[in-house]
């Protein structure tokens, strides 16, 4: 099949109608397991290691991943020192926006989504480095929005805590339209570059915002046109009330971390439903719950490399890691076989600690069961490729997915043999492509291209 | 580390334009219109800096539209751009030994995130990364970050400094020998290597630590261009490499002597600190050729682009009804800054210019000539101690960069001034020392 023929079938499919399977990595430099940096494979520098990191994105754009997401905190979590001295992402990671736009000038077609917090930023900052990143990549940009998580961070933002849960989600939809406004800056055909007049763009192209909120007052005009995708790919994963309200309003790739298929389905469905209710088109809105995967060969081959795995997790830290979803508390006090203890509702994340209670609940779980579902990778899916095509299948064709974040556990070998072994099986099934659609990360996604917000015409900027 | 000091020899940084850093350097025949958002040109220029020997690049920036009045505004390359963070990370991985400077405020931003975006870029880069530290002048930069108005000139500078002591703080919040990776023990960051910062300041606050390894040169290069007396404190307490706009090498002299001065009263030794003019070279075969360019440039200068490039750099004062032939009136004292304006306005009185005549001197203010001529002016104010080195504008692109370095450098390299001199960082091609800070040392200053 030539490159011609492929991309034709792979458009032909999409004007069809025929849904298309979407994969996106989400990517740890040092591998998503927390043990994952100790593996004999694994180079130690990876966290920081551009050149390694660029070797691996290389790999999944060969495979035709959609995009490249980055997860991000803003600060090294409270954790207790003899777990913080052994892990690697939280202490040893680059800045999301400054990674892609590195990555944006190295790559072709991949899109490019950075995880930023609306807690911790200015709109004005936030919506110029975006645009800069989507003329950068030739419109691959997206923008994973968060409103951040523990205290760790509003500490090195000069707060004693961070915001309030439902305060800060209603920054982070007056940041988001205060985005909207300046990405439309400039209309789309603003620029002439009349030489011979001396013009450069139409007076009447360009608009102030004069945005005044409860949170933010923003003059604008936005100093760059607008970018390739008029907007970047807006992500979100909101997982309680006030984050599915947001994700439904706002979001056009929604992350879930749902780890049971009815539980994901049940998150997919109402997502699409709020979208819905408030007239956008469902289509429009692509849930990608949460892959980690090991697979290989054989499934005994995979079995045996998860078994390696699990032995570079020390306990403390397996222990460290329920602390930290539990809102960055203290367990160490409790008995390790009694259970979970009666802990204040988390401002951090309360759709994470509410997971916790509930399978706490139903399953009479101890705090050592918990401990040891982290040291498990619980959720990781592990087998041949044929297996983990299966899980992706089922969840893809039953509703409980439009697409992937697929997670590595440990790189390069989780993620080689993904790319080796389960996309091309996906690709025999049918379920994936083998060209992009399109050259914007919009294209590859199936989402339309915003048009403008703007009618009013202002005289001048200043 | 004790620095060798290396045999003085010149630097340059290209302070980096796709479309030239002339107001109409975009209209000139065959130069380059509409790409300042083309990232292909973007590359092929840094690749041709770094292919020259250039120290770096260096990227201005404010984080507004640059420029107050549409009449002036639509008629040149300041109202989109890059930002330029994302920019230099974006050649990091198309270059290989160029130094990057991106330009952030004190003034708009958060520390943490400029420690992080600069490590960041340092990592990716391979220590090649370096911070031009402002405190923002734009009036309409307040305003896209909820302020009526801008900081005044005292309290902008107050908050610069605790937001440098920040920023550094937390780039040695982690010591150099503290993260070991010891896939055996299991053991990725020795505790006793992390302090925390606890900073509390009058303006900003961070706790730290920073969530990166310390930046491979351990601090970033800090680039500054404070003019003004307190501007220049700044620059005497942080800074490396320094940007001046010296209309003549007399006063070229005179800061330096003044930066030297201010040097040593902080504990520094004049002799690690750069000083970097501007320079904006046109350069032709016979100076007459090179001359008629550089009107033939300024002859594409609007009226309005005139009019508001003086006005927007002076003060508060529209200027709309000014007589473009008339003298310069007289003006009130600005917020903006005050080094600047007072610069403008004095080459105004001193040589009795029409406001048409003083804009045309402010933008087109290059030094013409042919190669030996500006090789000439070069090697003056380097040997005379005036210069370290140059910031070049490049009027128009492409070719005033290809003639540059085509035409000038060789005629400076045979001189014996200039040379490739790349290092292993930026620090090293700069002859600047590596701040160290291992475990042992964060022991002993606690």
């Amino acid at each position: 099949m030539t490159l011609r023929q492929a991309q034709d079938g792979a458009l032909r499919q999409a004007q069809d109608g025929a849904r298309t399977l979407h994969l996106n990595a989400i990517y740890s430099a040092a591998g998503g397991y927390l043990g994952g940096w100790r593996h004999p494979d694994a180079p130690a520098r990876a966290g920081v290691d551009f050149g390694f990191i660029v070797e691996q994105v290389r790999k999944l754009e060969a495979a035709r991943f959609d995009a490249l997401f980055i997860a991000d905190l803003l600060g090294v979590p409270d954790s207790h020192p003899d777990v913080l001295e052994r892990v690697a992402t939280v202490n040893d990671s680059l800045e999301p926006l400054t990674l892609l736009s590195a990555l944006a000038t190295v790559t072709r077609r991949i899109g490019l989504i950075a995880t930023a917090s609306s807690s911790y930023n200015e709109p004005y900052t936030l919506a110029r480095a975006f645009a800069s990143l989507d003329h950068l990549s030739h419109g691959r940009a997206g923008w994973n929005l968060v409103t951040s998580l523990i205290d760790a961070e509003a500490r090195n933002f000069g707060l004693d805590a961070h915001p309030e849960h439902d305060d800060r989600y209603r920054r982070a939809e007056e940041f988001l339209e205060v985005a909207y406004g300046l990405w439309d800056s400039f209309d789309d055909d603003a620029f002439v570059w009349d030489k011979d007049a001396g013009r450069a763009f139409r007076e009447d192209g360009i608009h102030r915002l004069d945005h005044r909120g409860e949170h933010f007052r923003v003059a604008g005009p936005l100093n760059i046109a607008r970018s390739p995708q008029g907007r970047p790919v807006i992500a979100q994963a909101g997982a309680s009330p006030a984050g599915r309200a947001v994700a439904a309003r706002h979001g056009e790739v929604i992350f879930s971390g749902a780890r049971r298929i009815e539980d994901a389905r049940e998150y997919t469905a109402d997502l699409k439903r709020r979208a819905a209710a408030i007239g956008r088109d469902p289509d429009e809105v692509k849930v990608f719950p949460l892959l980690s995967a090991i697979a290989a060969e054989t499934r005994e081959q995979a079995q045996e490399q998860y078994a390696l795995l699990k032995t570079l997790l020390h306990p403390r830290v397996a222990l460290g890691d329920v602390e930290y979803w539990l809102g960055s508390v203290d367990l160490t006090t409790y008995p390790l076989d009694g259970p979970l203890p009666e802990l204040p509702v988390s401002n951090q994340s309360q759709s994470a600690q509410q997971q916790f209670y509930e399978a706490a609940r139903r399953d009479n779980l101890t705090i050592r069961d918990f401990a040891d579902r982290v040291s498990d990778a619980e959720g990781i899916v592990v087998g041949s490729a044929s297996d983990v095509a299966d899980h992706i299948q089922e969840w893809f064709e039953t509703g409980a997915a439009d697409g992937f974040n697929v997670g590595f556990p440990y790189v390069p070998d989780s993620l080689d043999s993904f790319v080796e072994l389960v996309v091309p099986e996906l690709q025999r099934r049918g379920l994936f492509r083998t060209e992009y659609e399109g050259a914007t990360l919009r294209e590859n996604l199936g989402l339309t291209r915003p048009e403008t917000l703007r009618a009013a015409k202002v005289a001048d900027v200043a | 580390m004790s620095n060798i000091r290396r045999q003085r020899i010149l630097d340059f940084g290209a302070m980096f334009s796709t479309t030239g850093g002339h107001l109409a350097g975009w209209r000139y025949p065959g130069a380059n219109a509409g790409t300042d958002l083309d990232v292909d040109e973007a590359i092929r220029l840094a690749r041709l800096y770094e292919s020259a020997g250039f120290s770096a690049i260096f990227v201005a920036d404010v984080v507004s539209i640059w420029g107050h009045h549409l009449d002036s505004l639509s008629r040149t390359t300041r109202a989109s751009y890059f930002e330029p963070l994302t920019l230099l990370a974006a050649l990091s991985s198309v270059t290989e030994r160029i130094g990057l400077v991106a330009t952030a405020t004190t003034s708009y931003n958060e520390p943490y995130t400029i420690a992080r975006k600069f490590a960041s870029l340092d990592h990716i880069s391979g220590g090649r990364a370096g911070w031009n530290v402002v405190t923002s002048v734009v009036p309409l930069e307040a305003a896209n970050f909820g302020r009526d108005s801008h900081y005044d000139h005292a309290e902008r500078y107050a908050r610069a400094a605790e937001f440098v002591d920040i920023v550094t703080g937390l780039w040695d919040s982690v010591a150099d020998d503290a993260v070991i990776r010891d896939k055996e023990s299991g053991i990725y960051l020795r505790n006793e290597g992390r302090r925390p910062l606890n900073y509390h300041g009058e303006h900003l606050a961070s706790a730290g630590p920073l969530n990166i390894s310390r930046p491979p040169q351990g601090h970033p290069v800090i680039f500054q261009a404070g003019a003004s007396e307190i501007g220049r404190n700044f620059a005497a307490r942080y800074g490396e490499v320094i940007f001046a706009a010296p209309r003549n090498i007399e006063e070229a002299l005179e800061y330096r002597r003044g930066l030297n001065e201010a040097l040593v009263a902080q504990g520094r030794v004049p002799e690690d600190v750069r000083v970097w003019p501007s320079l904006s070279p046109i350069v032709a075969s016979t100076h007459a050729e090179a001359e008629r360019i550089s009107e033939q440039l300024n002859a594409l200068l609007h009226d309005d682009v005139l009019r508001r490039a003086i006005q927007d750099n002076v003060g508060d004062v529209d200027f709309s009804d000014f007589d473009l032939d008339a003298p310069l009136p007289e003006l009130p004292e600005s917020n903006r800054s005050k080094s600047r304006a007072a610069g403008i306005i004095a080459l105004a009185r001193e040589n009795g210019y029409t406001l048409r005549q003083l804009a045309v001197r402010y933008i087109g203010g290059s030094v013409i000539g042919t190669p030996e001529e500006i090789a000439d002016r070069i090697q003056e104010w380097f040997e005379a101690g005036a210069a370290d080195g140059f910031n070049v504008s490049f009027p128009y692109l492409p070719g005033a960069a290809e003639d540059f370095i085509e035409q000038v450098l060789p005629v400076l390299r045979a001189r014996g001034l200039f040379r490739e001199h790349y290092g292993d960082t930026f620090r090293q091609t700069l002859g600047l020392d590596r701040p160290d800070w291992t475990i042992a040392e964060l022991e002993a200053s606690a």
